[in-house]
């Protein structure tokens, strides 16, 4: 602590530092604080999994380093690379973002997927094949949607509450059961045969959640006349639904009632220490069952705009359980430490990773699921210096984040050893101690 | 066909192929359990387990090669959470998320990249574990099918009462249960938790490997993308049902195994099979809410 500049704050996430430096400038501060950033824990396990990822490109014989333009140009490269990367952000987003709920809230819900699976099977149904007003049935098809949802996840929370059963136990499991129904239903009661997909009718299209620009109307027509038809802005107004929006606002909400309302206040409580939340005053039976409704209800909800959102016309058999999107999500949300902000910009991320990957499948012949690889490398890195608060034993001085600034691995992310020498937390210092301790 | 003839001899043979991976994994994670880290990771380490397995075996035509690499397999696929929630305090339920996966993507990768299949590997190069008949006692019925397995079914047998024995009567096991439940009084006692963590949770690694080899190459002689197909959780949940006694994770494994063979069953009989996937899951947690009022209020602490 020689070097009177540093802050003695613990480096993780991108949150504001109070600079304890007076005489330097608002924007020599944020540089700092952005290079302290950069050597920060999340870039630096990002590109030691890229790293990694490399090398796995190497076993297959391809050169990682066109593996990579191959998966940027595919991502972010193209107007149509960056609507599917955000058309595919959209689900992982949002259940990233009823991940982060109840996981913030100590509250392990692995069954998003579930949640899901049944929210669009419900909601699906009601669009297909109720009669009525075309708007009335969309609204009706997500209130039922964000309600069989919710359900789904209240009965884990039932289960926990009345009979102990750990949720993250239910919820795992319940989701077979939700997976295999929803199966079997679209299968064998709802299989339009005219089509190539196990799938059911196509929906009316006025019941669908549409481009943000239609892509037949005038705005389109004006768009593609003054950016030209693959320009970024172009493809992305008419290749992305309005769900994005909706899972916009998700992200806004989700901040908000974190900071400012009673329930985000006492459920953040609740994720870092139960036995003091008791001692406040909050049972944690009611709000582990708001959770669950909320956790499940947002998953319902993402789950409905998968089957209805443009371009999709069907409920199609194994939709959310293939793609895998809960889990990603769940990765997603791990390396947001939960906050709705870092949820959002990890999912466009983890997206832009999924997406280039399949271009970059295509191209050299790979299989795409390195971006399975990439993204667990990044958790796994990560974790070999994270704790959940809920989890964690120790001395918390650290809050809620993970202390230290120093890489986990790879020696080539270190820019500069005397400089971190000189700002390691104290945190983690607290932390290796106690933890010396208490393994003796 | 008559629905009682579905509680047949062969019921009792294909009840042992269910249950044998779920069992070797689901020893693995008692072990963690008793030492007090959660391996929820077993899914992936079986997958991987399996595709390595499946990888030796076809390179060498040998069997033994095959279950030889998918237990070093596991065991180094392990060392993530072993290494990771031990020394580098990292949370054990984060690592094994990410390491179920990480087994995905890099089973999937590897298929394409080495074998330039996707979905199935199949091969008459691979060569499968055999059965070894043990003579007489295979022929008495209806208990005969338990002297017709797989070198490994045996062991996985074998390795609950040797559990019970290690956990309960020799003083590894009272070291390996001091250091879950006092772990500072282990340490007091010249025991390094560290040391018993890891290898507790490389040994499930090495489990949980062979539980995989038992299913692509004693199951049958085949790689599936994804093929551990939720028996890794069901082993975790076995675990917690049987609170890491070796006997009720005997007889938590034997629930599914069986749930999972009356349900393949049941299609004869016109039942989808969508439903009848979903049985054991269903069952499984049944019997948990069933149990868990028991057990609830010390775990609650601990997990959820």
């Amino acid at each position: 602590m020689s070097v009177p500049t540093v802050t003695p704050a613990p480096v993780a996430g991108p949150s504001p530092e109070p600079g304890s430096n007076p005489t330097g400038g608002a924007a020599s501060r944020a540089l700092r604080r952005a290079l302290r950033w950069l050597r920060g824990p999340v870039p630096v396990s990002i590109v030691a999994a890229l790293l990694i990822g490399a090398v796995f490109m190497l076993l297959a014989g391809v050169n990682p380093l066109e593996g990579y333009v191959a998966m940027l140009t595919g991502s972010f490269g193209t107007g149509m690379g960056w609507s599917s990367t955000l058309q595919r952000a959209i689900p992982i987003v949002g259940l990233g973002i009823a991940i982060a709920i109840a996981f913030r809230a100590g509250v392990l819900n692995l069954g998003t997927e579930g949640q899901a699976v049944l929210g669009s099977l419900a909601g699906g149904l009601v669009a297909v094949y109720a009669p009525g007003p075309a708007p009335l049935i969309l609204l009706l098809a997500i209130a039922t949607a964000i309600i069989v949802g919710a359900l789904w996840g209240l009965l884990a929370a039932v289960l926990q509450n009345a009979l102990g059963v750990p949720i993250l136990l239910s919820t795992l499991l319940l989701n077979y059961p939700a997976r295999y129904f929803s199966s079997w239903l679209i299968r064998y009661r709802l299989d339009e045969p005219t089509s190539d997909l196990i799938a059911s009718e196509q929906l009316d299209p006025g019941r669908q959640v549409g481009m943000l620009v239609g892509r037949t109307s005038g705005l389109a027509d004006t768009l593609r006349d003054s950016f030209g038809s693959t320009h970024p802005i172009t493809a992305i107004l008419t290749g992305v639904n309005w769900s994005l929006v909706i899972v916009l606002l998700l992200v806004v909400g989700t901040a908000f009632m974190n900071r400012r309302t009673k329930y985000g206040f006492e459920s953040g409580l609740a994720g870092q220490n139960l036995e003091f939340t008791r001692y406040g005053g909050v049972k944690p039976g009611p709000l582990v069952m708001r959770t669950m409704a909320f956790s499940g209800g947002i998953a319902g909800l993402i789950g409905v705009l998968i089957v209805i959102g443009a371009p999709n016309t069907r409920l199609v058999e194994g939709h959310i359980v293939q793609t895998n999107y809960a889990w990603t999500a769940l990765l997603v949300t791990l390396l947001a430490l939960y906050r709705p902000a870092g949820v959002a910009i990890a999912g466009l991320f983890f997206a832009a990773i999924i997406v280039g990957s399949e271009a970059m499948g295509r191209e050299l012949g790979l299989s795409p699921q390195i971006s399975a690889i990439i993204q667990a490398l990044v958790i796994i890195l990560l974790a070999f210096r994270v704790t959940l608060p809920k989890f964690r034993r120790r001395a918390q001085t650290g809050g809620s984040r993970e202390p230290g600034d120093s890489p986990p691995s790879g020696p080539s992310k270190q820019p500069d050893e005397t400089a971190s020498s000189a700002g390691p937390a104290p945190s983690e210092t607290a932390a290796q101690t106690s933890e010396g301790e208490a393994g003796r | 066909m008559n629905i009682l003839d579905i509680f047949s001899e062969d019921l009792i043979a294909s009840v042992l192929r269910s249950l044998i991976p779920i069992l070797l994994a689901a020893i693995g994670g008692m072990l963690c359990e008793r030492v007090g880290i959660f391996n929820i990771g077993l899914e992936g380490i079986i997958l991987i387990g399996a595709f390595a397995g499946v990888a030796a075996s076809f390179f060498t035509n040998n069997w033994v090669a095959g279950v030889i690499v998918a237990m070093l397999a596991g065991m180094l696929f392990s060392l993530i959470l072993g290494y990771g929630s031990v020394y580098r305090s990292g949370d054990p339920i984060v690592l094994a998320v990410a390491m179920n996966i990480l087994a995905i993507g890099v089973t999937s990768f590897l298929l394409v990249a080495i074998f330039n299949v996707q979905g199935v590997f199949k091969d008459p190069g691979i060569d499968g574990i055999p059965t070894w008949r043990i003579p007489v006692l295979a022929d008495i019925p209806w208990i005969g099918p338990l002297f017709n397995l797989t070198p490994l079914g045996y062991l996985a047998l074998l390795l609950v009462p040797i559990s019970w024995v290690v956990l309960f009567r020799m003083p590894l096991g009272l070291r390996l249960r001091g250091v879950g439940e006092r772990p500072l009084a282990a340490a007091t006692m010249g025991v390094n938790p560290q040391r018993y963590q890891l290898w507790a949770v490389l040994a499930s690694g090495a489990l949980a490997g062979l539980g995989g080899a038992q299913l692509a190459l004693g199951n049958v002689v085949q790689f599936n993308e994804g093929m551990s197909a939720g028996r890794g959780w069901i082993a975790v949940v076995a675990v917690m049902l049987a609170r890491a006694h070796p006997v009720g994770v005997l007889l938590a494994a034997l629930l599914f195994g069986f749930t999972d063979a009356v349900g393949f069953r049941l299609q004869a009989f016109g039942l989808p099979q969508q439903l009848t996937d979903a049985m054991p899951y269903v069952m499984t947690l049944v019997v948990l809410v069933i149990v868990s009022r028991r057990f609830v209020k010390s775990r609650q602490a601990q997990v959820a």
